[in-house]
């Protein structure tokens, strides 16, 4: 007599045994969840094997039935979503947890349409290849940004692996998503707070560094200070030979070495420390602080639209620093805006080659504009017209800029709003190459 | 009395020597420690002269040093340099019983100054210290009988009133009188009560 459950074993590839145990390892729920939905998957083909092979055994095909009905109870209660996909993303199955994660009403909101109308467009591309994994028989887990049917925005994340048929063929993709929104929160909050406090920490060590400084420095300038009073004392009071000035004298020239010496340490520490210098893409550093505003903005009800050059070369910046100046002029423009109670409140980044050496950024917005007679302050530190602002914002962020060489500055929209741009020198390696391209082209 | 010592501690060896070179220019004797713990290893305290002391060193501090000091009841004038910013620092060595601070970079002249003061105090200080050291050397002298019989005179008896209190002869008390004054190299009686009253409040 027949066993469904031993033949539906039997039918699990080794393949799938290897991602099931990759993704059991992984120490998830989602990976308990495919497994068991592989099983009922294959279940399914194997009930389809043996009803051609013994279709008159009914008591198995009852069995059968009874094992289904367990998964798919197990399943249709489990508490995060649990799908299946086609090739081309359209949504074959759906349980209710994944319904409730994306704000459907019904099955038919969501079943038998593409994934991707829930995907925001700019993690499509990431969401295609990933799909296109496992349809290669990868199983895979990734992060995207959903927009749900009802226009919520939330962050998911997928543990995915294919499906087979009985011949091997993957024939759809079974998906764990869960909501990371949450999470993702957290992690933002924790990630601005950290920035905000390397800040402080940056400048509450420029004030220790200093006070260390100013230590160092005066040992040597107040040896020297005593040993040439010393001479001095000694030549007004007479009656010394020449040659015993000569020690102190040195002792003069050495001290005055050191003294030189510690200034050159910390030149270079302020050089190390200060910028990490590395080549690398400004759209990649413009993503990055648009994810972490993101929320800042939705809460003051603002769209970012980003409008980002193509090919741009790569900037030599740190980039930590580059972020920390785009996030305090993105934040002011979202509290320009919030502030003035603007109607429409739009942020729009832009990045651009300009000149042959260098890439400019641009923060817009439709905000009420700077006023002209305090446009140039505002780059002051401690101007503020906010309640509760220190005016520190864009004093650090000209800072910042200027130790990397690039300039800043603010104005005025045409059609309202206020715009600050600034620039940043390109990676020197592909200056030399867009030298040489520029000769050859002369 | 041997003559005074500008003794410097300083972990800075050209700042001690610079020290060293400025403060013999005022024909002063000078010796530098490198630590703290040089200094308390190889000072003798019956050297006069005063401390010139970094209030900022690795290991004992300045302050650990002055702490150790009074401790060890040893009362030479300390002078702190202080370096920038350390005001809170030289304050409470200053409660501490420090003589004075001057501030990195500080005015020669202000430190020359300074430290003469400081020796002049701590003359004064050991004079006075002997005085009292040899006052007390003899009152160790006196025997008992005759330490009772200057304790009566101090309070203003009479010897008639002495020898009736104490149970002796009048001639007796005569003979006692006589020989503290002697040991005790009074001149006169209120000589002897001055001394008497310098060695009660020692
Ligand atoms: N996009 C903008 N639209 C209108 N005004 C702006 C904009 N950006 C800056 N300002 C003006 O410039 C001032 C200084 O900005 P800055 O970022 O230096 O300080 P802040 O935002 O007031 O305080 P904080 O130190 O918290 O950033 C602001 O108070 C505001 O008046
Ligand atoms: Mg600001």
């Amino acid at each position: 007599m027949h066993n469904g459950w031993s033949d539906a074993r039997e039918m699990i590839s080794g393949s799938d045994l290897m991602w099931l145990a990759f993704v059991v390892l992984g120490g998830t729920l989602a990976g308990t969840i495919i497994g068991l939905a592989v099983a009922m998957a294959r279940l399914r083909e194997a009930e389809q094997k043996l009803f051609d092979k013994e279709s008159n055994h009914e008591s198995v095909l009852d069995r059968l039935k009874e094992n289904e009905y367990r998964l798919r109870t197990i399943i249709e209660s489990e508490p995060e979503c649990v799908k299946l996909q086609a090739e081309d993303g359209t949504v074959l199955e759906i349980n209710p947890a994944g319904l409730r994660l994306v704000d459907a009403n019904q099955p038919a909101d969501i079943i038998g349409r593409k994934i991707y109308s829930i995907v925001a467009p700019e993690y499509v591309d990431i969401y295609r290849e990933n799909m296109r994994r496992v349809f290669l028989g990868e199983a895979v887990v990734y992060e995207f940004r959903a927009i749900t049917l009802k226009n919520r925005i939330a962050w998911m994340e997928t543990h995915a692996a294919p499906l087979r048929d009985a011949r091997g063929k993957i024939y759809a993709l079974l998906g764990i998503t869960r909501d990371m929104t949450e999470h993702k929160q957290a992690e933002e909050q924790a990630r601005r707070h950290q920035t905000e406090l390397a800040r402080v920490a940056r400048l509450s060590t420029m004030g220790e560094m200093a006070t260390g400084i100013a230590h160092e420095l005066n040992q040597p300038l107040s040896a020297i200070a005593n040993f040439a009073r010393g001479c001095i004392r000694r030549l007004r009071s007479g009656g010394l030979r020449s040659e015993e000035l000569l020690e102190p004298l040195e002792e003069v020239c050495y001290e005055a070495e050191r003294a030189g010496e510690i200034l050159r340490h910390v030149r270079d520490f302020v050089r190390k420390s200060e910028l990490q210098l590395k080549p690398v893409d400004v759209n990649q550093i413009v993503r990055a602080v648009v994810k972490f505003t993101e929320l800042e903005a939705r809460q003051h009800r603002t769209i970012v639209r980003l409008h980002l050059g193509n090919d741009l070369p790569k900037v030599l910046v740190d980039s930590i620093m580059i972020e920390q100046v785009i996030c305090n002029l993105v934040r002011n423009a979202v509290e320009a805006m919030a502030e003035a109670n603007s109607p429409q409140r739009e942020v729009t980044i832009r990045t651009r080659m300009f000149g042959i050496d260098e890439v400019e950024i641009e923060i817009g917005d439709s905000g009420p504009g700077i006023d002209g007679s305090v446009i140039d302050q505002v780059f002051d530190q401690f101007f503020t017209t906010k309640p509760e602002g220190v005016g520190m914002g864009l004093s650090i962020s000209r800072s910042i800029v200027e130790s990397h060489g690039g300039r800043v500055r603010a104005e005025s929209g045409s059609s309202g709003g206020t715009i600050l741009r600034f620039t940043l020198k390109i990676s020197g390696q592909q200056t030399s190459r867009h030298e040489r391209a520029d000769s050859l082209h002369s | 009395m041997s003559e005074p010592t500008v003794f410097i501690v300083d972990d800075d060896q050209a700042v001690a020597r610079s020290l060293r070179w400025l403060i013999e220019s005022v024909r002063l004797k000078v010796e530098t420690f490198p630590s703290a713990q040089a200094f308390l290893d190889g000072y003798d305290a019956t050297n006069s002269g005063c401390l010139v002391l970094d209030v900022r060193m690795p290991g004992m501090s300045g302050l650990d040093l002055q702490e150790r000091l009074a401790a060890q009841r040893i009362h030479v004038p300390i002078i702190f340099i202080t370096g920038h910013g350390d005001v809170q620092m030289a304050v409470r060595a200053i409660q501490a019983g420090a003589f004075d601070f001057v501030e990195k970079p500080f005015n020669d002249q202000d430190l020359l100054d300074r430290i003469q003061k400081a020796i002049a105090r701590d003359a004064d200080q050991r004079g006075k210290d002997a005085q009292r050291a040899q006052l007390r050397a003899l009152f160790v002298s006196l025997t008992p009988r005759e330490r009772e019989v200057l304790d009566l005179v101090v309070e203003g008896m009479s010897n008639k009133a002495i020898a009736n209190s104490l149970g002796l002869s009048a001639k007796t008390v005569e003979v006692h009188r006589a020989k503290v004054m002697d040991k005790m190299h009074a001149r006169s009686i209120s000589d002897l009560v001055k001394m008497a009253m310098q060695n009660h409040m020692a």
